[in-house]
């Protein structure tokens, strides 16, 4: 085992009875690589997602983080090993400020979520963090603002600084460019790519869009009726008569 | 950029504090008992609303602390304890380990079934205390006889007359409403107004959503334990109706009433509840009735309670 893999999966598989939504997955994501995880609608990529980030334990497999077992651990223990994901839907706190979306993941980070007094604003370990992780993502000048307020794509943004906060080594985001206009999937491309470059996170995305997959991805995965049936590079993929017939040829004119 | 520190206006609490505490030198001693009452329902509303507004659980059991609160004190003073500070200490004890266990078992369900769960567990503590007659004396409730008295510069203060009493209550009242007012501004309060929000989002960002909701249901209970010792002072009883699911409904109306988004709307909330029940009962015994009428179209035109759809309207812009 290379121990440059940040995360790895063994076996994974997940079945809803006797319905096997996922099986025998195995993969291996190296430190620093964005790689993208793609499929038709119903090839078991949400499942895939909720059963390695803690959302609910997977039936069979192991997933392994930084090469500890994190398999079937809850959501919350699998952020502190530092795994941490987006939604497809977007998932923030509506009536709080874009700074207040950002302490709460500090706040948990810090061990202060029991602590009964003080004020947030004046915690400088907090606040300094809080201010770097929004200029990330570029969201510093609206730090006040109530996110219910806010644009579409900078609730997305709001997403990205709260999954962002606690320095993950590993990120998954699901679909994050879903619903977006093309001005804002631009500049969301270019966010993860210089996340990716600046602070060595490591990503790993399910897409629809393939332009997105394709300008963002170094490794691509393809799942298809619940197996992996294919992964590469960018190029291995759209070379791969296999992925073509099941995939990419109805959807893509690559 | 972020403001380095968030304003709170004191100005409203310390003109509201002036007036409550020169207020009896002015009304009715009557008057001056409703205003205990208030007070002492303002805190059990604001506790319950700790829950309702900043966590976003629906508690309907309230009551089974506010008893437990009542009863530990009641019991405390027939057996001959006198010391205040001792049965306060007990009270908020004994309502917090009850708070605890509810909590632990009731803290997995969401809204409508959170809120049968804690109503199941505040009728079965109703039911204890309805049917030990031993301990708790069955329907006919606890008398106490005598109140503890406290040295205050030297001389002995007792709380027999409404005007001491209504002191004592202010007193005890200001101190749990500044101490939930430091919880809910305290980064813990932040954590639970972001449960309300999104749990799940929570539980992703790396809380442990079971043992947080069950941190502040514990204190939400202990304040409502410290209501209950301060209602059976002021009583001179504990009475099983304060177990029973209509008294733990209390806090929940005046908490609409009042407003769930305001730190302080519970208790204009009680403000409200009391006035509107001493305006009615001068025309007819079914208050509750008329209270319905009153509840319906407030509801319906402050939709974030008076004190909320007020101050929202006049003093600053809400979300949206």
């Amino acid at each position: 085992m290379s121990s440059q893999n940040v995360l790895r999966i063994e076996n994974l598989g997940h079945s809803y009875g006797k319905f096997k939504v996922i099986e025998d997955i195995s993969l291996a994501i190296h430190q620093g690589e964005t790689s993208a995880l793609i499929g038709p609608n119903g090839a078991g990529k949400t499942t895939f997602y909720n059963a390695i980030s803690g959302k609910f334990a997977p039936t069979r497999g192991k997933v392994l983080l930084n090469g500890e077992d994190i398999t079937g651990l809850p959501a919350h223990r699998v952020v502190d090993k530092g795994m941490c994901r987006s939604f497809q839907i977007t998932n923030i706190f509506s009536e709080l400020s874009v700074a207040e979306n950002v302490f709460s993941p500090l706040i948990i980070q810090q061990k202060k979520h029991f602590k009964l007094s003080g004020n947030i604003y004046r915690d400088k370990a907090i606040t300094e963090k809080t201010m770097h992780t929004l200029e990330q993502v570029g969201l510093a000048d609206r730090a006040d603002q109530v996110v219910a307020n806010l644009a579409y794509g900078d609730k997305r943004l709001v997403e990205m600084a709260i999954v962002l906060a606690r320095d993950p080594s590993v990120v998954l985001l699901d679909e994050p460019t879903a619903g977006m206009n093309p001005e804002e999937t631009e500049n969301m491309i270019a966010l993860i790519k210089r996340l990716a470059k600046n602070s060595g996170t490591t990503f790993f995305i399910t897409e629809h869009d393939m332009k997105v997959v394709f300008s963002l991805a170094e490794r691509i995965y393809v799942l298809h009726q619940g197996h992996l049936l294919a992964q590469g590079t960018p190029e291995q993929i759209r070379a791969n008569a296999q992925v073509q017939e099941a995939y990419l040829g109805r959807k893509v004119h690559a | 950029m972020m403001s380095s520190t968030r304003r709170h206006n004191l100005l409203g609490p310390a003109v509201l504090c002036l007036v409550l505490l020169m207020a009896p030198l002015f009304i009715p001693t009557y008057w001056t008992m409703i205003l205990s009452e208030i007070l002492i329902m303002g805190l059990m509303a604001i506790s319950f609303n700790l829950l309702l507004g900043y966590t976003g659980l629906l508690s309907f059991g309230q009551g089974a602390f506010f008893g437990m609160g009542a009863y530990s004190a009641a019991l405390m003073l027939q057996a001959g304890y006198q010391n205040l500070l001792l049965i306060l200490l007990v009270g908020i004890l004994a309502a917090l380990l009850a708070a605890l266990i509810v909590g632990f078992f009731s803290v997995r369900l969401d809204e409508i079934f959170f809120a049968m769960i804690t109503l199941g567990f505040g009728m079965l503590f109703f039911s204890i205390a309805h049917n030990w007659l031993d301990v708790t004396g069955g329907s006919d409730g606890l008398p106490v006889f005598t109140l503890p008295s406290v040295k205050f510069f030297g001389s002995e203060l007792t709380f027999y007359t409404p005007i001491n009493m209504y002191y004592l209550v202010f007193t005890l009242v200001l101190v749990g409403i500044i101490l939930l007012w430091l919880i809910v501004h305290s980064p813990f309060g932040l954590i639970l107004t972001s449960l309300r929000e999104n749990k799940q989002r929570v539980a992703f960002i790396g809380g442990n959503v079971k043992i947080l909701r069950v941190v502040a249901f514990a204190l939400s209970g202990a304040f409502t334990g410290l209501s209950g010792v301060l209602f059976c002072l002021f009583n001179n009883m504990a009475t099983p109706e304060f177990m029973h699911w209509s008294f733990s409904a209390k806090p929940v109306i005046m908490s609409i009433i009042g407003g769930t988004g305001v730190f302080l709307g519970p208790l204009f909330g009680a403000a409200i509840f009391f006035v509107l029940e001493q305006v009615i009962i001068q025309f007819t015994e079914n208050w509750m009735l008329f209270l319905g009428i009153v509840l319906v179209p407030i509801v319906l035109f402050f939709p974030q309670g008076v004190f909320g759809t007020l101050r929202n309207r006049f003093f600053k812009q809400g979300v949206k």
